[in-house]
This record gives structure tokens, C-alpha cells and sequence, in this order.
């Protein structure tokens, strides 16, 4: 037998630039790889010595996607070491400003990078003759993610209202009223999302690492807990002991470290599917009833499952987006939005939040005039790279064995990367 | 795509194609938030290779070439060169491209930033790094289309003008002038720097309408007295260097001693 070489430069559809390698000699998978080929990036040099009003605008250009997520981060880790308590309004603007990325990041992913290959179309394009209401509704409620962003964090990437202690500016009651009820009309697409991407046929895989997200007892948490848990070793640990809990550890083939859990040394997922089976309980009654009716429920491991995990996370986002709109309307959380007052002070920081695509946690060290002294990201995608080689290989070898050729088996890894959502940009900072 | 993007006019429908850099995408990103728009303008364009969309390969040919992202690397630099040889226009899109924005922050002292990431240990797969700069740097650029993120609408208003022509020029105030109109009041009235007085206008002064300082994601203004500007914020009490220190920012290459580049 001869040796197949599936090699994809510039693989497509997902954010960032990696190349695919695999090679299959003689029924054997002996290459796989997922090289991340971004340049150096070089954030956590670049805002050593910046002031930390200046350094969550910063950290918000590692990514375009997840602006938000990086900003909220950022502004937590600062807000840690300065000893800040913010008000109940900003922490439910917050929430709504990381769910708004949710409906931006599911929706671009699931239909303009995943739904193609499932479609045999190579973007999302095509749809506008194949299926024009589909396309419709698709980039409807991805602007419903973005219309959420531009009305909370002042446009629709790279958040300008989020600063520590609060928010620059807020809208009108009127205008959430507006939001809430663009929610409710959104809700039977993402429902009927989550049916669509349960009928498109994947392979059956069993990732072997772990999945680890943020937890809090009886919710289903994206900002506002400090705690993670590996799910399928069973522990938790505190945010601030990221760094003792997780091994960054560089590989030659890739621009970013990859991660691994110290105790067990295992790799891991971090995404909404991670979250689904860490707080599965705690989903929205209809998202916990379409996850149900579409077969997800824990513990699901096979990662193809995280475009469905996505598609019900649609749906558990826009009911808690309607439900915090209403509220706020209603002016029922304590406190004001703009900044509280606080004290600059020398200390070190940890920001925690669930990012659209995994767990993703800023430390920050600051000195006695509020610059940084030392910063350290760890982004989803950075976290999720060894974990995806792993699958890769694992599917790659389950293809040889059922005898697939090998423009067969690059779809299905390609499809593989793809249901990961990497953002590959990030994962290098 | 559909049939009806084989023709604009009597001519052929100009191919583009879209690449992204050193970057953190989300100018390109922006893109795709003019959602039904999007489809609009594709239907006056032939799409021939944008990866973050889709999995069409890089066509031999094409008319038009956008690029995201600071050049940071000789491949890029190379990328930049072999686009620049084959589109008849090229438009550098989002502050990254347009000024070297915030990669450019590392140009200074590039080798210090890399060794407090990588140790003496950069990955292969990070290519042959130079000073990020931006693509004007590298080859000469048609448009641009400058802030980070950029205006999607900006976007469509210069690949239009790339494609069709248009008498408008580029706008040389400063942000200020767009700014005072604000209802919030002047930021250093507040007690905040703002880099408006310098800064390229055209973006209607979002931020400071918003409550948060210009921090100079448009550029430099050609217009811009950047001399009167330091002396300004001194007078109202920022420390000397704190003005430098916040256009680093976005425009750190334009800052750099002249003779570097």
C-alpha cells in the first residue's frame, strides 16, 4: 500500500490560518496535525508597562469574534486586583454583552462555516438559490447577535461602553422592550436550528480527553462565577489557581501552546458542548427539551455534538437575553450602569468567562499605578488545539479502517476542525 | 455564485478576493455583519477567494484584492507583493493594514516582545517575523479603509468607488470637528485624554458619543498638529509622554523616528 497524504493549507470556513497534515501509511495514521500558522501575536508582551484602562481595548483585538469575551475578561481580572464590586445592572449588561457574542458567534458558525459541508456547498453563499429562507432567517439572527452587541457595547465587535466599574453608556427602556421581542421572534428558528443540525449525519467518535467549563451550583454560567470543572475527572478548581491547574506547553508544529490538565495530564474541549454537560440541568426549559429531542444530553462526548450544542445554546440564550431585556426595562436589578468609583492598587487578578467558544481566562499582574506588569491569556481555541489532534487522529483512523480513500476522510477532519469552532487567530496572543 | 454575478454591464463581473494577515479577523468578520447587504454586494462581484467564507482555492486571476492585517512576517510581506502583481487595485482594510494598529505596538523592539512569549523558542510555524508595519509599508495600496474595527458600510462605499469610480477624496480633518456637536461635552472637560485632536475624522466620533476617549484607530489626520496637541493635553495636566504613549496605540509606525521604516 502507498501512503496518503491529506494536507489542507489555509483551511477554510474557520477564524485564523492552520493547515491541516495527516499522513496514512499502510493503513497506519502517523502524522496528525493541526498546525496553527498565525504569526506571533504577542499581546501578553505588548501590554506589559500599559495602564488597565488601556489594556481591555487591547486584549479585545485578539479576537474579532469573542471581542466581548476578551473585554469582560480583561475588565474582571482588573476588577479583582483592585478589590472593585460592581452593581447588579452592570453584572446583567455584562451577561447580555457575552450572550450578544453567543448569538453572533453560534450563528456565523453553525451557518456561514459549518452548515456548507453538510450542505455540499463550499459557503454559505449558494443558499441565496438553494434555500433563500433559510439564509434569511440564518443571517437574521446573526444580526440579532450583533444589533444586541452594537446596542449594549456600543457597536457590534470591539465593545467601546465596557470599562472597569461599569458602562459608559446605556440605552433606553423602550429599546430593550424592542430587544426582548426581537428574542421571542427569534426563538422558533433556533429551535428548528437545533433539529436541522441533529439530522445531519456525523461519525460516531468518543473524544478521549476531558471538558472542562465553568460551573455555579443551579445555573448555567457565562461571566459570573469563578469556578471551573473538568467534567469528566470530576473536580473543580478556582479560577485563580488557572495557572497550577492547566499546563501551557509549546509545540514546534504550532504557533500557540496547547494546553493539558496538570493533574491528570489529560488534553481537554472547552465549547458548548463542555458547558451542555457540565450544566445541562440549568439550560432554559426549551433548550434543555430540544437538547433532549435531539439526543444530546450527558455525557456526550463525541464533538461533532458541538454543533448541536451550539444550536441549543441559541436557544437557552435568546430566552436569558429576553428575560435580562425585561428586567432591565423594568429597572429591576440594583444599582446604576456607570462606573462605581474605585482605588488603583498593586495586585494580581484572574478573569474567568466562558467565551462563545470555551473557557477562557486573562491573569493579570498589576503594579501600584494600575500598569501591567505581567499578563497571561488563555484562550478556548489555545486550550482546545491537543484535544482536536487527538480526535483528528481518531477519526482519521477509524476512516482507514472502514476503507474511506482519502478525499473522503479530509471532509470529514475538515468537518471535525470545523465543529471544534477554532479561532485559530486567537489561540495566538 | 448565482447567474447573476457573471455581468456588470456589458463586462465581466470584477473578481475579488480577500485575505487576511496578521489580524484578529474581526474586520472581516465585519463584513459579513452587513448580512442582507452582503449578498447585495455579491451580487455585483465574483467572490474568488475569501477563506474565512469559504472553501473556493485562490483563483490565477483577479481584479480587485482586499487585505485584513499588518504585515508581520517576510511570507506576508511576500503575500502582500504577489497580490500587489497580479490585482489591478488593492484596498487595505481596518487599522491593522492601515497603520500597523496594534501589532505595530511590538515593532519597536520586536525582539524583546518575542522573547517575553516565546523565550529563544518561536515556533516555526510563526514564519520569518519583521516589524508588523502596515501593507502601504510593503507595496502601494489604492484605498483604504481605516478604523479598527472597520465600518462595514465604509467598506462597500470604497470597493464601490474601487470598482466604479467615484470623485469623493479622502477626508483630512481631524475628529475633533465632527465631535463637537456631541452632547456628552469635550472628554478633557471630563478629565480624560482624547486623541480626537489629531485623529483622522469619518467615523462620526462614535466612541466619545459613547462616553470613551478617541484612542486613534483611524490614524493620524494629514491635517493633524501633533506638536500643538502634546502641548494641550500637558496644559491640562497629563503627564509629558502620556499623549505619545496613547497614539502607540494605533499608530505607533507613524510615531517611529523617521529612517526606521
Amino acid at each position: 500500500m502507498t501512503a496518503t497524504r491529506i494536507s489542507v493549507d489555509h483551511v477554510a470556513r474557520v477564524e485564523g490560518h492552520g493547515d491541516i497534515h495527516v499522513v496514512i501509511e499502510n493503513g497506519e495514521v502517523t502524522t496528525c496535525e493541526m498546525a496553527v500558522v498565525e504569526p506571533a501575536r504577542l499581546f501578553e508582551s505588548m501590554v506589559v508597562g500599559r495602564s488597565f484602562e488601556e489594556v481591555p481595548y487591547i486584549a479585545s483585538r485578539v479576537c474579532g469574534i469573542c471581542s466581548a469575551s476578551h473585554v469582560v475578561t480583561d475588565i474582571r481580572a482588573i476588577e479583582a486586583v483592585f478589590g472593585v464590586a460592581v452593581t447588579d445592572r452592570t453584572e446583567a449588561l455584562r451577561e447580555l454583552l457575552v450572550y450578544g457574542s453567543y448569538l453572533q458567534n453560534h450563528a456565523t458558525h453553525l451557518f456561514v462555516f459549518a452548515a456548507p459541508d453538510f450542505l455540499g456547498h463550499k459557503s454559505v453563499f449558494p443558499l441565496a438559490d438553494t434555500n433563500p429562507d433559510l439564509l434569511e432567517r440564518a443571517l437574521g439572527l446573526k444580526a440579532l447577535g450583533n444589533e444586541l452587541c452594537t446596542l449594549v457595547g456600543g457597536r457590534s465587535i470591539h465593545p467601546i461602553t465596557a470599562v472597569v466599574g461599569g458602562f459608559t453608556h446605556e440605552i433606553e427602556a423602550a429599546e430593550y422592550r424592542r430587544l426582548a421581542e426581537a428574542m421571542d421572534a427569534s426563538r422558533a428558528f433556533a429551535l428548528a436550528s437545533v433539529d436541522l443540525f441533529r439530522d445531519f449525519d456525523t461519525i460516531a467518535l468518543e473524544t478521549a480527553g476531558d471538558m472542562l467549563a465553568m460551573v455555579a451550583p443551579g445555573a448555567y454560567p457565562v461571566c459570573t462565577s469563578d469556578t471551573a470543572r473538568f467534567v469528566r475527572a470530576g473536580y473543580e478548581f478556582a479560577a485563580a489557581a488557572v495557572e497550577e491547574e492547566i499546563e501551557e506547553y509549546p509545540q514546534g508544529s504550532s504557533a500557540a501552546f496547547l494546553a493539558r490538565a496538570r493533574r491528570t495530564g489529560a488534553p481537554y474541549m472547552t465549547a458548548a458542548l463542555a458547558r451542555v454537560n457540565a450544566s445541562w440541568g440549568a439550560l432554559c426549559k426549551d433548550a434543555r427539551y430540544a437538547a433532549a429531542k435531539a439526543g444530546l444530553r450527558p455525557p456526550e462526548y463525541n464533538p461533532f455534538a458541538n454543533n448541536i450544542a451550539q444550536a441549543v445554546e441559541l436557544v437557552d440564550v435568546l430566552d436569558r437575553c429576553a428575560a435580562l431585556c425585561r428586567r432591565l426595562a423594568a429597572d429591576e436589578f440594583a444599582g446604576a450602569s456607570a462606573p462605581v468609583p474605585f482605588a488603583v492598587r498593586a495586585g494580581v487578578g484572574t478573569g474567568f468567562t466562558e467565551a462563545p467558544r470555551g473557557a477562557l481566562f486573562h491573569r493579570l499582574e498589576l503594579d501600584g499605578d494600575g500598569r501591567v506588569r505581567r499578563a497571561s491569556i488563555l484562550t478556548p481555541t489555545a486550550q482546545n488545539i491537543a484535544n482536536l489532534e487527538g480526535d483528528m487522529r481518531q477519526l482519521a483512523e477509524k476512516m482507514v479502517g472502514e476503507g474511506y480513500d482519502g478525499a473522503l476522510i479530509r471532509l470529514e477532519i475538515e468537518k471535525l476542525v470545523r465543529a471544534y469552532d477554532p479561532c485559530l487567530s486567537c489561540s495566538v496572543h | 455564485m448565482s447567474e447573476n454575478t457573471a455581468t456588470v454591464g456589458e463586462a465581466r463581473a470584477p473578481r475579488v478576493v480577500l485575505v487576511g494577515l496578521a489580524s484578529c479577523f474581526g474586520c472581516q468578520i465585519n463584513i459579513t455583519n452587513i448580512e442582507r447587504h452582503l449578498l447585495a454586494v455579491l451580487g455585483q462581484i465574483e467572490l474568488g477567494y475569501w477563506q474565512l467564507t469559504s472553501s473556493e482555492p485562490m483563483p490565477e486571476a483577479f481584479d480587485v484584492a482586499v487585505i485584513e492585517g499588518a504585515v508581520t512576517t517576510e511570507e506576508a510581506a511576500e503575500t502582500v507583493r504577489a497580490l500587489r502583481e497580479r490585482a489591478a487595485c488593492v484596498i487595505a482594510i481596518g487599522s491593522c493594514a492601515a497603520t500597523g494598529g496594534i501589532p505595530a505596538m511590538a515593532a519597536g523592539d520586536l525582539a524583546s516582545h518575542v522573547e517575553a512569549v516565546y523565550g529563544d523558542g518561536l515556533p516555526k510555524a510563526c514564519g520569518v517575523l519583521r516589524a508588523p508595519a502596515p501593507v502601504s509599508a510593503v507595496i502601494d495600496v489604492d484605498f483604504t479603509v481605516s478604523c479598527c474595527p472597520i465600518d462595514p458600510f465604509e467598506f462597500v462605499r470604497v470597493l464601490d468607488a474601487a470598482l466604479y469610480g467615484s470623485n469623493r477624496l479622502d477626508v483630512t480633518a481631524t475628529l475633533c470637528g465632527q465631535c463637537a456637536q456631541g452632547e456628552g461635552g469635550c472628554l478633557y472637560k471630563r478629565g480624560q485624554m482624547c486623541l480626537g485632536l489629531v485623529t483622522r475624522a469619518g467615523c462620526g466620533a462614535k466612541c466619545p458619543g459613547l462616553g470613551r476617549a478617541c484612542n486613534g484607530c483611524a490614524g493620524l489626520s494629514p491635517d493633524a498638529n501633533v506638536t500643538a496637541a502634546r502641548a494641550f493635553a500637558a496644559s491640562r495636566g497629563f503627564a509629558p509622554g502620556r499623549f505619545d504613549e496613547a497614539l502607540e496605540m494605533f499608530n505607533a509606525v507613524a510615531l517611529a523616528p523617521a529612517g526606521e521604516e
